[in-house]
């Protein structure tokens, strides 16, 4: 049975040609003589034959770009173990720390300590006044007492605005400059209480005794930091209130039209005792305003040390003949720009920011009570007088007429509003809003404007009461009535002219 | 005179040599990856009809030759030289279709499905007279110790010692399986007897 099967699968090979040439004589001998095998061989034979039967797979014209793009896609995937290795490297990062944290609870806030006090002290580094820094003038000192405005370097590109919110509440600014007020109060008060150069000076004279106390509290970097003592607003208040109690002495008639309550002797002590304590009141505590953050820490500013500096620094001038560095500060902020809150930190600022001002909020106790009883009572002065010299220095608005237009400037609060009507030029935005899906081609359809639409003559309702409340001068007001007739009068022009301008779009040919 | 086309019919057919595929892979070896789309290109079609005719599934084709490349391509640097690369290639992809094979049906026994449903894109040798289907679907019957030396010598044309490299195993046993196999797949096409042998 054995050697019958070892023949067949002899005579198998023997089909394919795969015996050495004993074994083929071997079998050719046997199927001579058994015509079984020779059956078999026919059979093996017609089964081998059935694989030239069997169709190839049609070629696939895409298998090499398919396979080349697989390649290529794998030869970027990392092996396995190196696909691991990121995680394992973590897991083994997680298991240090978490068995150092274990031994160490605190070592990650003093981590935190540690890298705070660095990127502090980097921001703390060379800060000096803005007083100097920005060389600031007498000038520039009182428009700060009056509008809470102060330049923040010699280039003017960025001013400090401190403020109060409605529920009193300090809150600072830093604007770029053509946000800024642009109110000239120097010039202004120098104008209304009709100072001579001898009174002036007495003035420049009270501002200057506030520099050094003023140099201590402001301060700035190259580093664009801005370190701002919080005693900054009271001793605004103070210069303000020193330079009202002055006023009076210089111009009594002037100054009870400013301030026609009058000020107290009670009044003036209190003035005159927090201004003095003021000056003299060192702060070490302060509001750094970086480009990365906002923080409050502790800082002793060294003026005596500043003071030799500066001699040192300004004797090696005059030896080099150097020109003086321009300092400008370029803080720029974006929506990135905010306070990572920290429990642990009891400072909290509300930051606000847009492309050019950066209002930040302070938190409750930032700015001190000042230690000083009384300085309360004088908030209601400062007040009123802060009104009335703004409203004593109001400018008549300018009105310029022409054949073409109109153009107007006046003051509202703290900015200056300027207006042009060009009676030729259509006012495309008016017509726009009374006309819903305007249509350029079919302007004969388009409803007429009426001059009520302009937000020009509702801007110029002046309230006539307001002016005889606070002001009595008999000129004053008869300018004002005049004013009010030129705008009532411009009022029916300019109804004349809209009504003109249509006219000219009703003949207006297709286009 | 000898016509052009005449003398292009007289050009013998170019024969891929041993030296051929090695000094490919000595270039590709030396770093220049570009030449395996060489490789590729040469043996892909007898790959392909390997894995077609193993599997009797033509969706399944380029997905195990795709798999038998890349093994190639991560493993030619390792090639020794000892012996034809074809013999190597047609060694994985005979693992590579033994691989799949066991996959399939250890996924017959979790979700039982009707003999010859997973070639369903074919149809059944009884409604079909395309030799080659039926052919194909009995040999897919063969165990696959022998179908595989069946295909590559009555299919394939390859020698014994080709096969016994291939399937890493004796001559011997290469030339018993096919005997066993021819004997199985006779046994097996018995019914289509007539139409098929004559």
């Amino acid at each position: 049975m054995k050697k019958d099967l070892q023949n067949l699968e002899l005579l198998s090979a023997y089909l394919d040609d795969e015996l050495t040439q004993p074994e083929k004589a071997e079998v050719e001998k046997l199927l001579a003589s058994s015509l079984e095998l020779q059956k078999k061989l026919e059979d093996l034979k017609k089964v081998k034959q059935l694989g030239n039967r069997v169709k190839r797979i049609p070629e696939s014209p895409f298998f090499e770009t398919r396979l080349m793009a697989a390649i290529e896609g794998q030869k970027n995937e990392t092996s396995g173990i190196k696909r691991w290795m990121p995680a394992a490297a973590l897991a083994v990062v997680t298991i240090i720390i978490m068995v150092v944290l274990k031994f160490n609870p605190g070592l990650i806030d003093k981590m935190w300590e540690d890298q705070k006090v660095a990127i502090a002290g980097f921001y703390k580094e060379n800060l000096k006044p803005v007083l100097i820094a920005a060389n600031l003038t007498n000038e520039d000192v009182f428009n700060f007492a009056f509008n809470n405005e102060l330049p923040l370097d010699n280039t003017r590109q960025q001013y400090l605005l401190l403020g109060y919110d409605d529920s009193g509440k300090e809150f600072f600014e830093i604007r770029s400059s053509h946000e800024r007020i642009k109110r000239e109060s120097y010039n202004e008060f120098i104008s209304a209480m009709n100072l001579d150069a001898q009174q002036k000076q007495t003035v420049d004279s009270i501002i200057g005794s506030y520099s050094k106390a003023l140099e201590a509290q402001l301060l700035v970097n190259e580093n664009n930091t801005i370190a701002i003592n919080p005693n900054l607003w009271n001793l605004r208040k103070a210069i303000f209130a020193d330079l009202l109690v002055a006023s009076e002495k210089l111009n009594k008639i002037k100054f009870d039209r400013i301030v026609p309550a009058g000020i107290t002797n009670a009044d003036k002590m209190v003035v005159v005792n927090t201004s003095e304590k003021l000056k003299s009141a060192s702060g070490d505590h302060y509001i750094f305003v970086t480009p990365d953050s906002i923080f409050a820490e502790a800082y002793q500013f060294d003026s005596r040390q500043f003071e030799k500096e500066m001699r040192e620094f300004e004797k090696q001038m005059k030896l080099n003949e150097e020109e003086v560095k321009q300092f400008t500060l370029n803080i720029r902020y974006d929506s990135t720009f905010r306070y990572v809150d920290d429990a642990r930190n009891v400072h909290s600022f509300r930051i606000q920011v847009d492309s050019n001002i950066c209002r930040v909020d302070l938190p409750d106790p930032e700015v001190p009570e000042i230690p000083i009883p009384g300085m309360a009572t004088i908030d209601p002065l400062i007040e009123e007088a802060t009104n009335n010299i703004h409203f004593y220095a109001y400018k008549i608005p300018k009105i310029e007429k022409s054949k073409t237009g109109i153009k107007i400037e006046y003051y509202n609060d703290d900015s200056v509003y300027s207006y042009v009507v060009n009676y030729n030029s259509l006012n495309m935005d008016s017509l726009a809003e009374v006309n819903p899906g305007l249509d350029l081609y079919n302007l004969d359809k388009l409803k007429s404007v009426k001059p009520s639409d302009d937000t020009m003559l509702i801007k110029y309702q002046f309230d006539r009461d307001y002016y005889n409340r606070y002001y009595s001068d008999d000129e004053f007001k008869k300018q004002m009535e005049e004013l009010q007739k030129e705008l009532q009068q411009m009022s029916e022009e300019l109804k004349n002219h809209k009504i003109r301008v249509k006219s000219k779009v009703t003949e207006s040919p297709k286009k | 005179m000898i016509s052009k086309e005449e003398e292009k019919d007289l050009q013998q057919p170019q024969i891929l040599s041993i030296d051929d595929d090695y000094s490919i892979i000595r270039q590709f070896v030396d770093g220049d990856k570009s030449v395996f789309q060489i490789l590729v290109k040469r043996h892909k079609e007898k790959v392909r009809n390997i894995i077609y005719i193993t599997m009797n599934n033509s969706a399944l084709v380029d997905d195990i030759a795709q798999d038998v490349f890349i093994t190639v391509y991560r493993n030619l640097k390792h090639f020794r030289f000892e012996s034809q690369f074809t013999t190597w290639l047609y060694r994985i992809t005979v693992n590579r279709c033994k691989d799949y094979l066991r996959k399939m049906n250890v996924r017959k026994i979790f979700f039982p499905i009707e003999e010859g449903s997973e070639l369903s894109e074919y149809p059944t040798p009884v409604e079909n007279n395309d030799i080659s289907r039926i052919v194909m679907d009995a040999i897919s019957k063969l165990p696959v110790k022998l179908r595989m030396p069946l295909i590559l010598k009555d299919i394939e044309g390859f020698s014994y010692q080709e096969i016994s490299e291939s399937l890493n195993c004796e001559m011997g046993t290469v030339k018993s399986r096919i005997f066993r196999g021819r004997e199985k797949l006779k046994e097996i096409l018995q019914p289509l007897e007539k139409e098929l042998m004559n």
